[in-house]
């Protein structure tokens, strides 16, 4: 239990000596080279080296739940390396528990840690895996012994503690690697990716346990995942970034309601935000979107913000939620049927307009009885945005609103 | 014909093949064998006598002649010390340099290369710098002439072992609260013990072995076998049968021990493939 503050938090990797042969221009090559067949990763390249983590300033409340997410390449790891002690703070400063730990290492930290790959000792049983930091810090046996066993019941591998990992599955070896972490009883609880190891059944699964195991010890948590969904589930605030840069810190009903800029509005949610290059232009003191012909309205809420910040008409992209556009009968746009997706109580419609893909989810106890179980290639719907669902960004990608 | 099982002339056609490969190995050793356990007078015979008494007469006059005894011990000293000192260093040096960032390229190729020098260039400059700290005719010239080529092959060796331990388990007990040197000795040395059991094994061998450095730099008082064998060679011809009893005695403690720890040596050989 305690609080993490990041201060200006950065990572610079040194360039490798290779590197600075080739000069910075041979290293922005190569790095084409790489966005060409490797995901696009646009991190800054200074005189220093290759900044992986940018002026990372985050105030992490006592057992506060946080949710680091992104894109591979993001960050993300680093950071969380940083506050384990893994990876030296190139800038900042790191307080746990108001102490600055900037050169502190991990064991002095009071963290613990799960790793992706779980990291087990291969040649311990479970139980002396359990076992090992406390056996480490010199821990009465009788004490540790219960903790282990506690511990195990906790995540419900007590039958296991004297295998050895080898000799377990994905998900047991989850639980061994949580328990391990568990009996520590840390300051900060810290998770890496935990369970992008696992089928996606058991993934469901272990998170609905990490969130129950939140409730049961009840510490801070930093936990950081590439999955969007998990961010949205088990996070009290999440923070998205993207090249080393935070983009949004907030709740998860903050970063989908209120994405701060394009960027976040596409990555969180799924399927993805449809987006529109457009216009918000002006008519009579009205302001609308004009969008394949048609003039959706904005709505009186997002009237009154126009008129507090002052916002000028101008180009913008529009953003709506496939959730949120609605299937109606007249006016609206005519679209056209490619795929349906039947999800179960709903719908994914992927339909065209004019050469623009749009996703739609309409849940199917809402359509007429004929379409309740999908709409035919080919089909023609009409669709209508909301003015209270649009999201509206600027040319420099950020939030109107 | 029963599916996967071959006919019985087939297979005494396979193990006929195999007995004839393994006679051609093991002749020279089983011609050896013999030649130490018949009479000297026996042992120069051409052609060679096969209906002979045998004897342990060579032995004997090996031992308690020749000082066998003292040429085994130095042996056993110089490279059993050799081979601590080499695995215990090589160890740390390879997990050093398996932890770092980058390929480490430049050091990597550095360890190879001490490895293409035909260890006979060596012997002049070494023994000059043996002499110069007048450690010559010491154990101690040996042990360091030994580590030069078996350090070099331990941490080689010894890097792979360790790049198939996961760094994530250096990081885990790191955070569990571990020192480095105790991740090195609770955590990593029992994942490649197998590794380093038998890589020691063969820089033992290879010390045991060893007879260009032994006969330049080892002096009456730490004569190795190898040396003392090719002594046996004299102005007055070659002692065939003391030479061969020698021979047999210099092998038999490489073959109880690798009997011994086969189990580590294969477990050491296939580790990673069975992960």
């Amino acid at each position: 239990m305690a609080t993490v503050t990041l201060k200006g938090i950065k990572k610079i990797y040194p360039l490798s000596d290779d590197d600075k042969k080739k000069g910075k221009k041979g290293l922005f090559k190569k790095h084409e080279e790489e966005i060409e067949h490797e995901e696009k990763v646009n991190l800054q390249i200074t005189d220093q080296g290759t900044v992986a983590v940018q002026e990372f300033n985050l105030d992490i409340a006592d057992k506060e739940f946080i949710v680091l997410v992104g894109p591979s390449g993001c960050g993300k790891s680093t950071t969380l390396r940083m506050i384990a002690g893994l990876e030296t703070i190139s800038e900042g400063e790191l307080y746990i528990d108001g102490q600055l730990v900037n050169n502190k290492p991990p064991k002095d930290r009071d963290i613990a840690m799960v790793f992706q790959n779980y990291a087990l000792y291969p040649h311990m049983s479970v139980y002396d895996n359990l076992a090992f930091a406390l056996k480490i810090r010199k821990t009465p046996k009788d004490i540790i012994d219960k903790k282990v066993r506690d511990a195990a019941e906790i995540l419900g591998i007590t039958e296991y503690l004297h295998r050895k990992p080898k000799a377990l599955s994905g998900g047991q070896r989850q639980r061994v690697a949580i328990g391990r972490a568990i009996v520590r009883e840390p300051q900060v609880f810290l998770m890496d990716e935990p369970l992008s190891n696992l089928d996606a059944k058991l993934r469901n699964q272990m998170r609905a346990e990490i969130i129950k195991l939140r409730q049961r010890i009840d510490t801070t948590f930093i936990y950081v995942t590439h999955d969007q969904t998990e961010a949205m589930t088990l996070g009290d605030r999440i923070v998205i970034m993207k090249d080393g840069f935070i983009q949004q810190i907030g709740t998860p009903y903050e970063v989908f309601h209120h994405p701060a800029n394009l960027f976040v509005a596409g990555f969180i949610g799924t399927p993805q935000m449809n987006f529109f290059k457009t216009e918000l232009a002006e008519e009579n003191g009205q302001y609308y979107v004009p969008l394949f012909g048609v003039k959706f309205p904005m709505d009186a809420a997002h009237m009154e913000q126009i008129k507090e910040k002052g916002i000028k008409p101008q180009e913008i992209t529009m953003g709506i939620r496939p959730e949120d556009v609605s299937i109606c009968y007249e006016g609206g746009v005519e679209a056209t049927v490619d795929v349906c997706e039947m999800m179960g109580s709903s719908l994914h419609i992927h339909t065209t307009i004019e050469d623009k893909e749009i996703v739609v989810i309409a849940q199917s106890k809402e359509l007429p009885e004929d379409k309740q179980l999908g709409f035919a290639h080919g089909d023609k719907i009409r669709l209508h945005f909301d003015g209270h669902v649009l999201h509206l960004f600027g040319l420099d990608e950020k939030n109107l609103f | 014909m029963q599916l996967g099982k071959r006919p019985v002339w087939q297979t005494t056609l396979i193990y006929i093949g195999l007995i004839l490969v393994c006679l051609f190995f093991l002749m020279p050793l089983l011609w050896i064998l013999r030649t130490s356990l018949i009479t000297k007078a026996e042992a120069y015979q051409i052609p060679p006598n096969f209906n002979v008494a045998l004897t342990l007469e060579n032995y004997i006059e090996v031992i308690s002649d020749n000082g066998f005894g003292r040429y085994y011990l130095n042996s056993a000293i110089v490279a059993l010390i050799s081979t601590v000192l080499s695995v215990v260093l090589g160890a740390m040096s390879s997990y050093w340099l398996s932890r770092q960032p980058g390929n480490m390229t430049g050091a990597k190729l550095a360890i190879l290369a001490t490895q293409m020098i035909p260890p006979i260039v060596l012997v002049i400059p070494i023994n000059t710098m043996i002499r110069s700290v007048g450690l010559n005719d010491t154990w101690m010239a040996l042990v360091l002439a030994y580590l030069t080529f078996n350090l070099p092959y331990v941490i080689w060796m010894l890097l792979g072992f360790y790049d198939n331990v996961s760094k994530e388990l250096d990081e885990a007990s790191a955070i569990d609260g571990c020192s480095s040197l105790q991740t090195f000795f609770k955590v990593i040395f029992p994942l490649i013990a197998p590794g380093m059991m038998a890589t020691a094994v063969y820089s033992f061998l290879v010390s045991w072995n060893e007879f260009v450095f032994a006969l330049v730099l080892s002096g009456n008082a730490t004569r190795t076998i190898p040396v003392a064998i090719a002594a046996l060679e004299t102005q007055n011809g070659v002692k065939i049968a003391e030479l061969c009893a020698s021979t047999i005695l210099a092998i038999l403690p490489i073959v109880l021990l690798s009997s011994f720890i086969k189990k580590y040596l294969v477990n050491g050989l296939t580790f990673g493939s069975i992960k």
